[in-house]
């Protein structure tokens, strides 16, 4: 346990060092609709060179966010930039930042060689080669209409000619949702991959359900939950300083008055808080254990209200 | 060249598992020194995880003087862990194959044989520890 | 971005440019064959107008087709202009067109400068088509400044197809989708037309009144004129028209009046009405005949083909505004 703990913390001073600048930057963001707000005073940073997971149930949020960023929408309220400049319809911006919509985008009539020379022609900086060494790897026919191909292939398709921009920043927009487990291995191994050729030179945001497939690969999450952002950061700092403490259901002010407690679950013998440690816990009626990233996810998913601090729920009999 | 294997489940940190993997692999003389480590690209395209994270394994491999990193050819293992010869790992890597052959016809699961494991090297090394105060 | 929109209507294109073929060959063979006649007719006749009148044209097989062409602007505008935009939101391929390097600006210039460009090419070829096939029956019934005719020929068709493309695109970009965009070029355009035929084409110039003796031979303007109204005016401005049912209305002074025939088959026919112009006129009544002469023609043509173009471009510009604005 104590390995564990040890290990994040000097993960997490080894990721700090690695990039300078913020791929993605924003200030109380808002986008208000007449009926509903889609987000709400949104503040949030993504360092360069990050895999960000962007999490939340649907309608949290997360494609108006998206959508955002690549500059396919415009907020109500607040800032953002991106890359270091406010997301526009300008061909310097457009040329930095890759945008891969949930529905797969992608001419049905047209194979994926007459979308690479459309990519070509459309864009000043085009790899057409990169797309189409990529999908010969893959196995995927070059010459077919993109209509008959699987939904495996129509994502790799679409990432292809994404990554083909050569941009800086991705933005993806749960694109192995529809996805069975194989084509969605397949996918992430090639976003993988694109990330390893970059050497730091990309950022990605990948918006997904799947908790279990983000934390083998993401290095950052941003949460969002009810058109609100509950967590944001390092993957690796967060889980250092997160604990579950475990202890007799007692009076638990003190705790709570020190740290920002998350999630609370007390049944009839003990109580289980999970807190972001505000300092070291020395209350020696508590034992402290180590997070993991899914119960992370899901208490500040559980958060309810407005502010991500207090969820208290009582379980029933022991 | 070896290939790695992480396990999202253990609890332990995918970028210690491949340090681990890389220092056993020496140690059994699946790798020698001079061989090449697979690239971050190679990696990560068989397992899917963060290239970052195989970065920093490499780091610490380098840092601990397990391997050195040559701009521009890649990755290659510098010296041995400290420890005996690969030839006696495999030796006792027999032995202990016997022996799991033997427990597990004697009715033990892979549970107990670990925590059988786990007690006497407690039980050794509070044995050793007893015998330096002594 | 030229090749881009090549590569995705090349298919439309070239069902268009076929569609144009076989309306060139039915118009050169109709054409032909129409213009043959009425040279073997104006022969026969030799001066006689009311032999040249009277002779019979036939236009063959394809008698109806140039007026089948009024529909020509309103299925470009249907069939191209309202899926330009609205087609592409649609199927959401908008999210991979407008993610690329180029703005949506000059996407969406690209695309409409070659569609209004194609539609006002068909529009043209349609147009000179029909101007030519209609010239014999246009110099014997001297009617091309009425509808159908001066709808189909000229310019003006170009104007339609261009504010009826336009309409479609600007449609498809607020409605984001195209059925509904559809359906306003269909009620947009048809009301517009219908508005600017019955309403504002006579006032485009001053229409010209001639007076003349009621009791004289009647005034015919002369050639291809558009004839607006006529009638008999009164010394006070008042106005009544040579129909039946108006002369009976009671407006005519009493003394003339008594002298209208009796109502039931007429006996004598024109003496008998005669007597009643001689009336009207010793006290002051003219005849008139209101009217825009036939050399105005292609004033008229210019113009309205000016107001659907200046329509066309602000329609443009409003789909502009809503492309770049909106969210995607």
């Amino acid at each position: 346990m104590s390995e564990r703990r040890a290990a994040r913390g000097q993960a997490a001073g080894a990721s700090e060092g690695h990039s300078a600048g913020m791929a993605i930057e924003t200030r109380a963001l808002s986008k208000r609709y007449r009926r509903a707000s889609a987000l709400t005073d949104c503040t949030i940073s993504v360092p360069e060179g990050r895999l960000s997971a962007l999490i939340g149930p649907n309608g949290a949020g997360k494609t108006t966010l998206l959508r955002i960023l690549a500059g396919m929408a415009s907020p109500t309220a607040g800032a953002a930039a991106v890359l270091g400049d406010t997301p526009r319809q300008d061909p310097s911006f457009l040329a930095e930042v890759g945008f891969l919509a949930q529905e797969i985008p992608l001419y049905r009539r047209f194979t994926p060689e007459d979308h690479i020379r459309i990519g070509a022609h459309m864009n000043a900086r085009w790899d057409a080669t990169l797309a189409r060494t990529r999908l010969e790897e893959l196995r995927i026919p070059l010459d077919q209409r993109v209509g008959t191909l699987s939904g495996g292939q129509r994502a790799q398709v679409a990432l292809a000619l994404t990554l083909a921009k050569r941009p800086r920043l991705l933005l993806l927009d749960e694109p192995v949702a529809a996805l069975d487990p194989l084509a969605r291995r397949h996918f992430l191994a090639t976003l993988t991959t694109a990330l390893a050729d970059a050497e730091g030179g990309l950022t990605v945001v990948l918006s997904s359900h799947l908790v279990t497939d983000l934390e083998r690969i993401c290095d950052h999450v941003v949460l969002l939950s009810r058109s609100r952002v509950q967590l944001c950061g390092d993957i690796d700092s967060l889980l250092a300083e997160h604990k579950v403490l475990i202890g007799p259901q007692k009076d638990t002010l003190p705790i709570e008055r020190t740290h920002q407690v998350v999630q609370a679950v007390r049944t009839a013998r003990q109580s289980s808080l999970l807190v972001r440690t505000n300092g070291p816990v020395i209350d020696p009626a508590y034992q402290a254990e180590d997070v993991t990233f899914e119960e992370l996810v899901l208490a500040y998913m559980g958060a309810d209200e407005a502010s991500p601090a207090r969820h208290l729920t009582t379980v029933g009999e022991d | 060249m070896i290939s790695f294997r992480v396990d999202g489940q253990s609890g332990v940190p995918p970028y210690l598992q491949i340090v681990r993997q890389v220092r056993q692999a020496v140690r059994m003389g699946v790798l020698d020194v001079g061989d090449q480590l697979p690239s971050v690209r190679e990696v990560v395209g068989a397992v899917v995880i963060n290239p970052n994270t195989v970065l920093k394994a490499y780091r610490d491999l380098e840092r601990e003087g397990l391997v050195e990193v040559r701009a521009g050819q890649g990755t290659f293992v510098r010296s041995r862990p400290p420890g005996p010869p690969p030839s006696t790992h495999f030796r006792l890597g027999h032995s202990l194959a016997r022996w799991v052959r033997e427990a597990r016809e004697a009715g033990l699961d892979d549970e107990s044989m670990e925590s059988l494991l786990r007690i006497t090297l407690q039980a050794e090394a509070a044995a050793s520890g007893s015998e330096e105060i002594a | 971005m030229n090749w881009v929109v090549w590569r995705q209507y090349r298919a439309q294109g070239a069902i268009a440019l076929a569609l144009l073929a076989a309306f060139t060959a039915v118009a050169l063979w109709q054409g032909l064959e129409v213009a043959s006649q009425w040279h073997s007719l104006v022969a026969t006749c030799a001066g006689n107008s009311g032999c040249l009148r009277q002779g019979d044209l036939i236009r063959g097989v394809a008698n109806g087709v140039p007026y089948l062409t009024l529909a020509v602007p309103v299925a470009l505008g249907a069939l191209c202009g309202a899926p330009l935009v609205a087609g592409e939101l649609e199927s959401r391929t908008s999210d991979f067109a407008w993610s690329q390097s180029v703005t949506r600006t000059r996407w969406l210039a690209a695309k409409t400068g070659w569609l209004l460009l194609g539609a006002a090419v068909c529009g043209g070829v349609v147009a000179v088509l029909v101007t030519w096939w209609s010239g014999p029956e246009n110099a014997q019934l001297a009617n091309t400044f009425i509808t159908p005719q001066y709808d189909t020929q000229g310019i003006v068709p170009i104007g339609y197809a261009v504010f009826a493309v336009a309409l479609g695109i600007a449609a498809g970009a607020v409605a984001r989708r195209t059925l509904p965009a559809i359906a306003v070029v269909f009620a947009g355009f048809i009301g517009l037309r219908y508005v600017i035929d019955d309403f504002v084409r006579p006032y485009f110039m001053t229409a010209v009144t001639t007076y003349f003796h009621l009791t004289g031979p009647g005034v015919s303007p002369p050639g291809a004129a558009w004839m607006l109204s006529q009638g008999m005016v009164s010394p006070t401005g008042q106005v009544v028209s040579f129909a039946v049912p108006d002369m009976y209305g009671g407006v005519l002074p009493a003394s003339c009046q008594n002298l209208l025939p009796s109502l039931g088959p007429v006996k004598g026919g024109n003496q008998s009405m005669n007597a009643v112009y001689s009336c009207l006129q010793a006290r002051g009544w003219r005849g008139f005949v209101t009217y825009q002469p036939a050399s105005r023609w292609w004033a008229f043509q210019g113009i309205e083909t000016g107001i659907y173009v200046l329509l066309a471009a602000a329609l443009i510009a409003v789909a502009f505004v809503i492309v770049r604005r909106r969210d995607a």
